[in-house]
């Protein structure tokens, strides 16, 4: 199991709605970022959803438009050309001149023909069964009286006005009316269409607006449980930080009452003369150096995990060899290791290239994982410290990658992801009484990554932990010494 | 002083007949193209529903004189002529009526008054309105120009012989050894 851990918060049972609370605790690692990017997301689906009604009501009243105002402004034309038609041929009666009547035929042949193109542009427009019915009635009824018209207006320019007369009483005037009656029927056909569209669009209207108001309710809702949520996960962030700041300071009062105790006590035994041999002497002496450097140590790292938070560290960065920080690393180690009776394995890779860091502040890392796989690591008595070369992430770059590894209680799954978080214990650690201020980790973690790289950690649990440091090798060129903040390590 | 006014009337008279030779020049011309205008045929149209398609120039002349009343398939006959003047109708009643504006006038007043005639022909003014009455009427016959024929009304051989062909008599122009 091969776990890349990165810094996260610890869920807890911190109200009611733990579930919603997980989710806000998910939401707050990431920062509310992502919730106001689900917002605008939103948002912008509620416009794009109005947009498309609003264009929905507006196709639809041009529907109507086109449909019901152009129809019915097409049917007034052709009874207009119509009635045209009919005049022209009744005006032709009025005169005697043959150049009048042939003129008087004229306008009303080509009334007529607009007449004609008119019904066929509407039967072409036409989709209903009825339309269509009495379109096509409309045509039958129109032809006939065009060949009424016809006749009438031969024996007019004939001559025969009696004729002409007879022709269009008889046949002209009833057949005409029918046109008409088709064509009122037709404007009838319309004007119920439009009132029917009319509804339509009303209806539509209604329902836009209906649609408007749950979308802006929707909208609002969803807004108003942003900003809360927003709220609760700062507020759920901080709690956990206070809980933690107050696991640290008993922790911390606990690791540094014991030690002073110790040589408080050592120290009033030798001031009582109850120690009086000197190897009794000797033997006190070692106990209260040994507490003091236990002291000065959690203090040390107290102070410099500080400092890392702040950005107030400054490394000196140079180039070295990984057997100088082992070196350093087995040096300040001895003692804590031989006092808790562990031996170390070192394997070290053969021509291992230099790396570039503060020999100082990885030093200190290293030491923090030796120390914890002292701590961690049961009654087996050995902690493997290597050194290797791999590739790394990185295309065409490699890495040194250095593995503490011990064989003891291992880590929980549930506590692998806080375990780089500052002030966190595992509660089974705590239980067990082994003493920590959970500022090991995350100070080895922070140091790693100030020299570009980082830690992961494979562990079992019950079998042991092992902790890798991957460090970027030396580039050539770069062999000289600076002092450099620990950001602009890190964007190197 | 007496041989000024000689010269001066000498002048006059030539300038005179200057002008008039210029003026009976262009007049050649203007002569020369109305015979070129008028050397065309003249179409007897009926309506495009008329079956007939061949008259012999004696019925023709029965027709155009009202002798006359109905065609073969029972539609009226309706004359169609143009206004008097016009060069189509002088050449109708030189050709067909054999007769000059008077005695037109007077054939169809007396025979309408004695009932020999039954038709009263129509004056129209334009070959486009003749073009337009025929095609309004079934029943009507008319004269105009080749050149004036369109597809609305139908054009009527006369003798088997139709106004491209050469020896068609009805001609704006008589034609050379006719009357």
């Amino acid at each position: 199991m091969s776990t890349s851990v990165t810094r996260t918060t610890r869920p807890g049972p911190l109200g009611p709605h733990s579930l919603i609370d997980r989710f806000l605790y998910g939401i707050s690692r990431y920062s509310s970022t992502l919730l106001l990017l689900m917002v605008f997301t939103v948002e912008t689906g509620v416009v794009i959803f109005v947009i498309r009604d609003l264009r929905a009501a507006d196709s639809e009243v041009q529907t109507m438009y086109v449909g019901s105002v152009i129809g019915l402004r097409g049917i007034g034309g052709l009874q207009y050309d119509a009635q045209e038609t009919r005049r022209a041929t009744l005006y032709a009666l009025t005169t005697n001149d043959s150049n009048l009547q042939v003129e008087y035929a004229d306008q009303s042949r080509d009334a007529d023909r607009r007449v004609t193109n008119g019904i066929n542009e509407y039967l072409g427009r036409a989709h209903t069964a009825s339309a269509i019915e009495v379109g096509k009635r409309l045509q039958s009824d129109w032809v006939a009286y065009l060949k009424v018209r016809d006749e009438v207006l031969a024996s007019i320019l004939e001559g025969s006005i009696k004729e002409a007369v007879d022709y269009d009483l008889k046949g002209g005037v009833p057949s005409f009316d029918r046109v008409r009656q088709d064509l009122e029927e037709i404007k009838r056909q319309y004007d119920e269409q439009a009132s029917q569209q009319l509804a339509d669009v009303d209806e539509s209207s209604r329902r836009s607006a209906g649609r408007l108001v749950g979308v802006l309710c929707f909208t609002l809702l969803f807004a108003s449980v942003s900003i809360w949520a927003i709220q609760r996960a700062r507020m759920l962030s901080a709690l956990k930080l206070a809980k933690l700041q107050m696991d640290f300071v008993a922790s911390v009062s606990h690791e540094l009452r014991t030690p002073l105790a110790v040589i408080s006590a050592s120290a009033q035994n030798i001031a009582d003369g109850v120690v009086e041999e000197k190897d009794q002497l000797t033997r006190y002496g070692n106990v209260i150096r040994n507490h003091t450097r236990q002291l000065t140590e959690l203090v040390n790292q107290i102070l410099l995990f500080a400092s890392t938070r702040e950005g107030r560290t400054h490394y000196v960065v140079r180039p070295m060899s990984i057997e100088q920080l082992f070196e350093s690393v087995l040096h300040n180690t001895r003692e804590v290791v031989r006092e808790a009776g562990f031996t170390v394995d070192v394997q070290v890779e053969p021509d291992l290239p230099p790396i570039l860091g503060d020999i100082s502040a990885l030093s200190q890392c290293v030491q923090n994982l030796v120390g914890n796989a002292v701590k961690y690591g049961g009654t087996h008595g050995r902690i493997a410290m290597r050194a290797l070369l791999q590739k790394s992430e990185i295309p065409h770059g490699d890495e040194v990658r250095i593995t503490v590894e011990d064989h003891g209680i291992g880590i929980d799954s549930s506590d692998l992801p806080h375990i780089f978080d500052p002030f966190y214990r595992s509660p089974s650690v705590a239980a067990a009484q082994i003493h920590g201020t959970g500022l090991g980790l995350p100070l080895a973690k922070s140091i790693a990554e100030a020299m570009g790289g980082k830690i992961t950690v494979v562990t079992k649990l019950g079998v042991g932990s092992a902790f890798t440091l991957h460090l970027p090798t030396l580039k050539k060129g770069t062999l000289q010494t600076e002092t450099v903040s620990p950001d602009l390590l890190t964007r190197r | 002083m007496l041989r000024r006014p000689r010269f001066l009337i000498i002048a006059l008279v030539l300038v005179l007949l200057a002008d008039g030779s210029a003026q009976k020049t262009v007049r050649a011309s203007a002569d020369v193209q109305t015979s070129v205008a008028t050397d065309e045929s003249i179409a007897i149209v009926v309506n495009q529903e008329n079956t007939i398609e061949n008259l012999s120039m004696k019925d023709l002349r029965s027709i155009f004189l009202g002798e006359r009343s109905h065609w073969p398939n029972g539609r009226r006959i309706t004359l169609v002529m143009m206004e008097p003047g016009q060069l189509e109708r002088k050449a109708i009643l030189r050709d067909i009526y054999r007769m000059n504006e008077t005695d037109f006038s007077r054939h169809f007043l007396q025979g309408l008054f004695t009932g020999e005639v039954f038709v009263s022909p129509k004056t129209l003014a334009s070959p486009v309105g003749v073009r337009k009455f025929i095609f309004n009427v079934p029943g009507a016959i008319g004269y105009v120009r080749a050149s004036d024929v369109d597809p609305t009304i139908k054009v009527v051989r006369i003798d088997g012989r139709s106004p491209e062909d050469k020896d068609y008599e009805l001609r704006l122009q008589p034609r050379l050894g006719t009357k």
